[in-house]
């Protein structure tokens, strides 16, 4: 049963940019991992989502409710990260969070200190005055507070250094387990690789690829086997590179990484990188 | 269809400028209304007419010869007209565009409230801003009169020529807004939100130097709010005055609309 929905969805900006019949889909429980360059559409297609763009043509749809005409109705049960969080810079963190509760008329039994524990914020000082890890984090919590059912992420661990991103992936895990929905952006392979079921790869506006996780990888395994110079020699190689010893004959597997994959998709061409839009 | 967590915030926002305007005001009405003496009266009209042209571009004009007339002269055409614009095209200017721009717009617009209601409460705490400057200038100037000249001034007409000063600025606050929620843009937002009422203004000063340049006059809303036709009580000035107040609930309704339907590329 798909929650996400979106179906041929367009939106031109000219030049090339903007979102061209984009069509996919995220089921309920499952993590969808969205991947793209910069300018690619993947905040564009967002947006959409979120209720704040109008299709040109084509149609967004969460939980059966239309995107732009019910935001509202859809609203109330999602979790949003955007991908340049502007908060009320005037605010400390705390007075922040607070605001978010009122304004999202959530009451005082939410997650927020749960939340603010796990990634270690203190949300004390002027939001001007933090670092950019900081106001991720505070994006972070200030989405998943109201412990919503469906969450879309937007490049969700920029600015975090690497044990707060392997929390952030902890949370994600955790939500999944919950029968949360999760679509999440990223150019993160690491992070969507052991977080996402589903991958959909997006590239000038277009989906090039929607694909389990599962697949896209094996479809890119390889394997290799080396004839070594006596069996010794070739029992530590095996357990160096943890292959497969037959005799002097060792098999080693190598899986693409899902950048590689990833840069398949791309072709040869590495500089379609534009502002996004 | 309003939400009050977002209510409190803007007012937050608009107290300072409240205070700093209150300010001002207090110290201009108290000093304009303390100088309201017979024999002082002449020295000013001796300058009207040295200068005529100087002093009636900002409204001051010769033979005020009641308080309020006096009153009418010296604060209706400059102090209570400029200091409620700016705080219009000021608080206006910030309560969409500025979040539209900033971006911020996406944590409001990311939350189960409809976007009309967000509008219609920003809406709430411009026309409460303005409210609160007008009220606030009534009682300062019922006040310092009370006190300085007692039984001269006529407060029904004080509230009349008030209720229509309130009418004025809650039509510029309108323009401020409209353009708040057209544009994405603080540029163009604060291009029209403060230029269309300065230069009507400007317009509106050049009508009263008289001559030629009083056909200026057609061309500016400001000439809708005419303080010597609100005393005398003429059909006419209440009419105008309808219009500017209907022309407001028009504006704000056209910004929340327009607020609502539009593509937010935040």
């Amino acid at each position: 049963m798909s929650v996400i929905k979106i179906e041929s969805l367009v939106r031109d900006y000219g030049d090339g940019k903007g979102v061209f019949h984009v069509s996919f889909h995220v089921n309920q429980g499952e993590a969808f991992g969205f991947l793209g360059p910069n300018g690619a559409g993947k905040t564009t297609t967002i947006r959409h989502l979120m209720g704040f763009l109008k299709p040109k043509s084509g149609r967004c749809i969460i939980d059966g409710l239309d995107c732009w005409s019910e935001r509202e109705r859809v609203q109330a049960r999602l979790g949003y990260i955007p991908g340049e969080i502007s908060f009320f810079e005037d605010m400390t963190g705390a007075e922040f969070l607070k605001f978010i509760a009122e304004y999202r008329k959530i009451g005082i039994q939410n997650r927020r200190e749960e939340l603010l524990e796990r990634f270690e914020l203190e949300p004390k000082s002027k939001i001007k005055k933090m670092s950019k890890g900081m106001k991720q984090k505070l994006g972070i919590v200030a989405a998943f507070m109201h412990d919503p059912d469906i969450l879309i992420l937007d490049e969700p661990t920029s600015g975090l250094d690497p044990l707060m991103q392997s929390r952030f992936i902890d949370l994600i895990a955790e939500e999944k387990k919950h029968g949360k929905t999760i679509l999440m952006s990223s150019h993160m392979f690491e992070e969507v690789e052991r977080t996402c079921d589903r991958i959909g790869i997006i590239r000038k506006g277009r989906m090039v690829a929607v694909d389990s996780a599962d697949t896209l990888r094996e479809r890119h395994t390889c394997k290799y086997t080396v004839t070594l110079e006596n069996e010794s020699v070739a029992e530590a190689f095996a357990a160096d590179f943890s292959g497969i010893r037959d005799g002097v004959k060792v098999t080693v597997t190598t899986k693409q990484s899902l950048e590689e994959i990833f840069m398949d998709y791309y072709g040869g061409e590495k500089h379609d990188e534009h502002s996004a839009v | 269809m309003m939400n009050i967590a977002l209510y409190k915030r803007e007012m937050k926002g608009s107290i300072k400028l409240l205070i700093i305007f209150g300010a001002i005001i207090t110290m201009y009405i108290s000093i304009i209304i303390s100088l309201y003496d017979p024999e002082m009266m002449k020295t000013l009209d001796s300058f009207a007419e040295a200068m005529p042209e100087l002093m009636a571009s900002v409204g001051m004009k010769a033979d005020a010869a009641t308080l309020l007339g006096f009153m009418i002269s010296y604060l209706y055409g400059f102090i209570l007209l400029i200091f409620p614009m700016l705080f219009c095209i000021l608080r206006g200017n910030a309560l969409i565009a500025k979040y539209v721009d900033k971006g911020s717009m996406a944590l409001l617009a990311a939350a189960p409230v409809k976007r009309r209601a967000i509008a219609f409460t920003q809406v709430t705490a411009l026309v409460s801003g303005i409210v609160l400057l007008v009220l606030y200038s009534t009682i300062v100037e019922v006040f310092c009169a009370r006190s300085g000249f007692p039984g001269e001034l006529d407060i029904t007409e004080l509230f009349m020529l008030n209720g229509g000063l309130l009418c004025l600025h809650l039509f510029i606050g309108g323009i401020c807004f409209l353009s708040s929620c057209i544009f994405s843009d603080t540029k163009y937002s604060v291009a029209f939100g403060a230029g269309i009422p300065i230069f009507m203004y400007v317009l509106q000063m050049l009508a009263n130097v008289g001559g030629d340049a009083e056909k200026a006059k057609y061309f500016t809303f400001f000439t809708l709010y005419n303080p010597d036709d609100i005393i005398a009580g003429g059909g006419e000035s209440v009419v105008s005055i309808l219009i500017l107040l209907i022309g407001a609930v028009i504006l704000y309704t056209l910004g929340i609309i327009i607020f609502d339907r539009r593509n937010l590329h935040i």
